[in-house]
């Protein structure tokens, strides 16, 4: 696999990105609603510094997975349909590295987007008197990986679906890949052992996205293990490759009409 | 005896042809629209070959399965059976893909890039150095005549713009085998003539050409062998002459006050353009018996308007090849 035609592909999908004015909106918006959050701090003076930390931390992770979900569903569908992909293909790119470059470019695109997200973070929280560690840190770069593996499941449904039904998907993958723990306790607690064979299964397929949910111990200053950060890049890393290996595989099968 | 060649005639003009460098063997391609319950076959078992240096024209109505071939050359589609190869490799196979360049029809660009920066992102992709991409690209830009709009973005491009910038992108490799599917679609006159230009330009360097088109007229000019796909399947295959030799060579000979026996002798055995007492008639006779016609038509005293002799054209030839699937 050649480097340089990763790199270009990434790069020419990160071009793509930056002159696009609606990422520039979203990100306006992220910046808009962490701003807020001294706003929404004022509604309790006991809460206020935890307010204004879960404020920002989520809004870095809505409009992370966002950006990562409508711009990844139709990252290789967008490709096809337009037929830029002809010619990139006829160049001695092979259907693998197309897919990991676009990949690439968009996860960058994406940790770009959380770099000035967690930079007015960093502003607003610091301007509020609020000391910043390394559990903000580490929730920050577990977020980024979260949402890497989102563009994972995004470019795996965009290999071989339309835009819709891959946002349908990726969309549900996240709000599931959030409860998928709370699955496996309900299944647990269940009196069927088919329900709790069923859902032990569906939270072994979803991604446990609460896994790189660090958002509490940076909030409330708590001490973070080393394995409260390996285990679950490990994990995102594991997963995210399966998923790309899978729609390399199904795209290099694909007919290209 | 010393300093003949072993070889027969006909061997010793094979030896002579530049190889097959595309070559495509009973290719079949079946598609399985909607939910796929049916087979929908667009190519039986096609077969044809392109030779070194030349410029090939691959012609068929819409529909008859040129771009589906074109796109199974290029990777883009997979046979359902048959085999394609393009300088030895299995067009499947991805690295030789560093000496074939392709230019699809109606290509969409990134607009979002100048004319520049597009050639680079190519050149990288072709594997060129960050140096070499910068020199090439700015030489392509001048060969195509696009250095006035190198930093402007594609989406300011017009039509034949983006299909001049196109063949640079196909070109920025300095490939052996250039693809172009349609070229001139959607081109003024002016476009045209350009796109043919670099297209005569492209032979003159030693390149082969492979082009997919419906215009017989540009196919005339430019292509040295040509193959007619219909339906899915050849109907012929052979250089541009052979399509013109073929048939026997006739003429148009135009009477005034032929006699009415003359007129009714020559409409059973020549069929008339047109026809009528004492008005111009039009008949169209083969060669070898224009001199027996013109004897007999004098004798009675006819007046010859005209003789020109008749060629069967491209067009022509094509039309019957389309119509008519065991005779061509």
């Amino acid at each position: 696999m050649a480097a340089g035609t990763l790199t270009a592909i990434a790069g020419n999908t990160v071009r793509e990105a930056l002159r696009n004015r609606v990422l520039y909106t979203l990100v306006f918006f992220a910046v808009l609603l962490i701003g807020s959050g001294v706003l929404l701090a004022t509604l309790s003076y006991v809460e206020r510094e935890r307010i204004l930390q879960d404020v920002g931390l989520e809004a870095i992770r809505f409009f992370g997975a966002t950006i990562a979900i409508f711009v990844g569903v139709g990252l290789i569908h967008k490709e096809v349909e337009r037929r830029t992909v002809y010619t990139i293909l006829s160049k001695p790119v092979s259907r693998g590295e197309f897919i990991l470059g676009k990949y690439a470019g968009l996860v960058a695109t994406v940790w770009l987007q959380v770099t000035v997200m967690a930079t007015a973070f960093a502003a607003v929280v610091l301007l509020a008197g609020v000391s910043l560690s390394f559990a903000h840190l580490a929730a920050l770069l577990l977020t980024a990986l979260e949402l890497a593996l989102l563009v994972a499941v995004a470019t795996f449904f965009s290999a071989f679906t339309t835009p819709m039904l891959a946002a349908c998907f990726t969309l549900g993958s996240y709000m599931l890949g959030h409860l998928s723990r709370d699955l496996r306790e309900i299944g647990a607690a269940s009196d069927s052992a088919a329900v709790e064979r069923a859902t032990a299964a569906l939270s072994w397929i979803l991604p446990d996205l609460d896994s790189f949910n660090l958002t509490i111990q940076a909030v409330h200053g708590l001490p973070i293990a080393v394995h409260e950060l390996a285990v679950p890049a490990l994990y995102g890393v594991g997963y995210a490759g399966l998923l790309l290996l899978a729609a390399v595989f199904l795209f290099e099968r694909r007919d290209l009409r | 005896m010393r300093g003949e060649s072993p070889l027969r005639p006909d061997q010793r003009r094979k030896l002579s042809e530049p190889p097959v460098i595309v070559r495509v063997e009973n290719v079949v391609k079946d598609f399985r629209p909607g939910l796929g319950l049916r087979t929908k076959r667009v190519l039986h078992g096609i077969s044809f070959g392109v030779r070194e240096g030349e410029i090939f024209g691959f012609v068929g109505p819409n529909g008859a399965g040129k771009t589906t071939t074109l796109k199974i050359l290029m990777g883009l589609i997979h046979p359902t059976q048959g085999r394609a190869e393009i300088l030895g490799h299995d067009v499947r196979e991805t690295r030789f893909r560093r000496h074939i360049g392709f230019l699809p029809e109606n290509p969409y660009f990134y607009e979002f890039l100048t004319g520049r920066e597009f050639l680079r992102f190519y050149g990288r992709l072709a594997g060129l150095a960050r140096a070499e991409c910068a020199e090439r690209g700015a030489m392509l830009l001048e060969w195509v005549h696009l250095t006035h709009a190198a930093d402007a973005r594609l989406a300011t491009y017009s039509k034949g713009m983006l299909q001049r910038i196109g063949i640079a992108q196909a070109l920025i490799h300095d490939p052996k085998v250039v693809f172009l599917d349609e070229p001139m679609s959607g081109l003024d006159p002016i476009g045209r003539k350009e796109i043919r230009d670099l297209i005569l330009r492209l032979r003159g360097e030693g390149k082969t050409v492979f082009m997919n088109t419906h215009i017989l007229s540009d196919v005339e000019l430019l292509c040295d062998r040509v193959a007619i796909i219909v339906k899915g399947e050849i109907r012929h295959e052979g250089s541009s002459e052979s399509f013109l030799a073929d048939g026997e060579h006739q003429s148009d000979v135009v009477f005034a006050n032929l006699p009415a026996e003359l007129v009714a002798r020559f409409e059973e055995e020549f069929g008339l353009h047109s026809a009528g007492r004492g008005e111009r008639v039009e008949l169209r006779v083969p060669d070898k018996r224009v001199a027996e016609v013109l004897q007999a038509a004098l004798s009675l005293g006819a007046e010859v308007v005209s003789l020109t002799p008749h060629r069967v054209s491209l067009e022509t030839f094509f039309l019957s090849a389309v119509a008519n699937p065991g005779d061509s």
